[in-house]
């Protein structure tokens, strides 16, 4: 059922505190974990069911009285549903051993799955408001988790990201108000049939470049990136691992994409600015990652250079490049978590993550290091892991597209991301083993389990690269892409 | 209309004054007049759930969550503002005055009225059986309230150790 | 009725803009987030003004009340974090909170 997406994490969430009372850290741990199997298991089932009927339209009954719950699912929801679990299992499970000594695992939990339930929530519904409301769930949620160290680092990027969203979120709000003003209703369908007879193209205009600002905030586009180095390192790793791999993606791109896909529809124009907001951060991103000496904090600017390539491709609008830039999320999500959570690793191994002091742990931890060349790889588009693929498809809807300078650019760009992920293999890995370091031990069994886990997908999705593609991505991409020929049939 | 008005402009004064008194405890204490002349409005243009709301929790609970923030940061109020801050922010607020009075008239006014009539049914059935979403939605945004003032206002466990 | 929709949205407007110039310009947390309550102030009145006068006004309601309760929520975890970072620093000065850039 699909409402247990959002129904589960909840419920589990709210007892978790309480559970926490009698047993700190054995009884969380299950409960969260076989939460989010649950929840993995239902996305794998509803696969089948989407490609037989489309888009599925579940509306819910409360003890008899008609009431208005509806979810809908398509291709695009389900896919996002489906990383969701899937990354997150992987990273409740990394939290097992790497919560240890934050303590209080239950209330770190119990947020996590809120934060959890607030992006489900944000995939499935069909409306306006409501996704403005899960994804106030999904960040008030994540403010504390950033903050979840206590320390003075965690306080201040927490508070900086707070006031942010709260603006974004805000603008955004204000942007479906003025919808809501113009057509009087709030369902995605209602509300393009509102818009397609009406005269009101400035106004619109005005609601999209607020939408932009707001959505662009939460998923750090360059201009508004400022706040997405200082939380994203700040946090604990898997926190981190969450906000890049997922949240800036659901509460950013999805959220965007969503609106325009199936509410205001892609016009040229749109589609040129929000191409070249794309390719800014990409490259721009890109370079201030070069200059960065702590791990985490380059790996989050990458964070916004990757989400550059899938804005471009979903930008592009054709069904190539919103193929590319889904399967390019998928495996952003994947390799960055994975990449994360190993940087968690590392700083759980050597107590650093400043890249100056550490070096030659290739010889001495070989999991951890293993894993993190395979995610970063696969992010530098190396082939043949999945980012190669997923670049390489976007590059060629550019190209199909006759967009050969965006496509250029992102080839550059990709040698630049080749570049600064070969510096962190070097600087933490490969040469002589420092002396401090020879004795270090492999991070505990379920952080290890965790990044291998992650590290597998990114091979596996990269070496049957060409089933996944036609089976599940093209279909999505398609729907997607007719859904935006429907919207602009409309009007506009 | 005018009674209308003036509530409006008694909304911004007192927000405008909300930041620029030094004194954080009148600062929340004119926020919250703003929020009492704000639910006056509410009321007024016909939405009497979202005034008693606006004004038991807005100008009630949140006022009474500001002092106490600021009952328990006592130094804060030693921080000066800058005085051009202060000095400049009506000049600014009149320019845009003038900007958003022009560009609002003309952008909105053309939009045409809606079609569909007053909207059937009682406030009760809108907001339980149209709404029904937001207000799980409301379940999780307060859950993630509650943990996160749990989560930040926990004591370190290893402080047990010492 | 319907004309008076851009009077209420110009209100909202200016709310709007006082608290933005005050988040960009002040220095005190608790007048950050006085400034980021005034910005709410501006969306719900534009939320409940645009109901009332495109004859909506049940689920602008309900909308209304929905938004007070998130922001409830957001006070209360920015509150918390205020308090938190005076007990590390002893200050609200957000100039202090600058460690973390570049």
């Amino acid at each position: 059922m699909v409402f247990s997406f959002i129904v589960i994490p909840l419920l589990v969430a709210a007892f978790l505190p309480l559970v926490g009372k009698f047993s700190r850290k054995l009884l969380p741990d299950v409960l969260t974990n076989a939460a989010l199997a649950f929840l993995l298991f239902n996305s794998i089932l509803l696969i089948k069911p989407i490609f037989n009927h489309g888009v599925i339209v579940q509306n819910l009954n409360w003890l008899g009285e008609k009431v208005n719950l509806q979810v809908a699912l398509d291709g695009f929801n389900l896919f996002m549903l489906f990383t969701i679990s899937l990354v997150s299992l992987c990273i409740a499970l990394f939290s097992i051993d790497y919560l240890e000594h934050y303590g209080h695992k239950s209330t770190f939990y119990a947020l996590f799955l809120v934060m959890i339930a607030g992006m489900n929530g944000l995939v499935l519904v069909p409306d306006l408001f409501s996704v403005y409301l899960f994804l106030e769930v999904a960040a008030v949620a994540s403010y504390a988790l950033v903050a979840f160290g206590l320390g003075y680092d965690e306080l201040e990027a927490s508070f900086k990201y707070l006031m942010l969203s709260v603006v974004a979120s805000a603008f955004a709000l204000l942007s479906i108000t003025v919808i809501f003003g113009m057509t009087g209703s709030l369902n995605f369908q209602a509300v393009a049939q509102g818009l397609q007879d009406l005269e009101a193209r400035l106004v619109l205009g005005v609601c999209v470049a607020f939408f932009i600002m707001g959505f662009g905030l939460k998923a750090a586009l360059v201009p508004f990136h400022a706040w997405l180095p200082d939380a994203h390192p700040s946090a604990p790793a898997p926190i981190s691992a969450m906000l890049s791999g997922l949240l800036i993606k659901v509460s950013g791109i999805y959220a965007l994409f969503r609106i325009i896909y199936s509410v205001i529809g892609l016009t040229p124009v749109l589609s040129q600015v929000l191409m070249a907001l794309g390719t800014i951060s990409m490259v721009v991103a890109a370079l201030l990652a070069l200059g960065q000496k702590d791990v985490k904090r380059m790996l989050a600017y990458s964070s916004i250079s990757q989400v550059g390539y899938i804005v471009l491709g979903l930008a592009l609008g054709t069904p190539l490049g919103i193929a590319g830039a889904l399967f390019h999320l998928f495996n952003h999500a994947v390799a960055k978590g994975l990449l994360f959570l190993n940087s968690g690793s590392i700083q759980h191994i050597t107590g650093t993550r400043n890249l100056d002091e550490l070096g030659g742990l290739g010889k001495v931890v070989p999991v951890t290091a293993g894993t993190n060349l395979v995610g970063a790889l696969s992010i530098a588009g190396v082939p043949p892991l999945a980012g190669f693929w997923s670049k390489l498809v976007i590059i060629m809807a550019l190209i199909q597209a006759r967009e050969f300078g965006y496509a250029l650019v992102a080839i550059l760009a990709s040698i630049l991301t080749l570049w600064y992920y070969l510096l962190i293999q070097r600087k933490a890995f490969f040469g002589l083993v420092a002396e401090k370091w020879r004795q270090v031990k492999e991070a505990p069994f379920w952080m290890s389990a965790a990044n291998v886990v992650l590290a597998l997908v990114c091979i596996l999705a990269g070496i049957f690269f060409t089933p996944i593609f036609k089976t599940w991505i093209s279909p999505a991409a398609e729907a997607l892409a007719r859904g935006i020929q429907q919207v602009l049939m409309w009007g506009l | 209309m005018a009674i209308q008005i003036i509530l409006l402009c008694g909304l911004v004064i007192f927000s405008a004054l909300a930041i620029l008194l030094r004194d954080l405890i009148k600062a929340a204490l004119s926020l919250a007049v703003a929020s009492l002349l704000l639910g006056i409005i509410f009321f007024r243009l016909a939405a009497p759930y979202a005034a008693v709301f606006e004004i038991s929790v807005v100008a009630g609970l949140i006022t009474v969550l500001f002092i106490l923030t600021i009952a328990l940061t006592k130094k804060g109020d030693e921080i000066t503002e800058a005085r051009l801050v202060k000095l400049a922010f009506p000049v600014f607020l009149i320019l845009f005055l003038v900007i958003d009075g022009l560009v609002m008239k003309s952008l909105l006014q053309k939009i045409p009225a809606l079609p569909s009539g007053p909207e059937s049914g009682t406030f009760g059935e809108v907001l339980w059986k149209q709404r029904t979403f937001d207000l799980v939605a409301q379940v999780g945004v307060i859950l993630a309230g509650v943990l996160a003032v749990l989560a930040l206002f926990r004591k370190k466990e290893e402080d047990k150790d010492e | 009725m319907s004309n008076l929709w851009f009077l209420y949205i110009f209100f909202a407007a200016l709310l709007i803009f006082t608290g933005l110039y005050c988040l960009l310009t002040m220095r005190n947390l608790i007048k950050l987030f006085i400034a980021v309550e005034i910005i709410s102030k501006g969306v719900s009145l534009a939320i409940v003004a645009t109901g009332a006068v495109k004859n909506n006004i049940l689920l602008a309601q309900s909308l209304a009340i929905t938004y007070i309760v998130v922001e409830v929520a957001l006070v209360a975890t920015a509150l918390a974090l205020i308090i938190n970072i005076y007990k590390k620093n002893k200050s609200l000065d957000v100039r202090l909170l600058s460690k973390l850039k570049g």
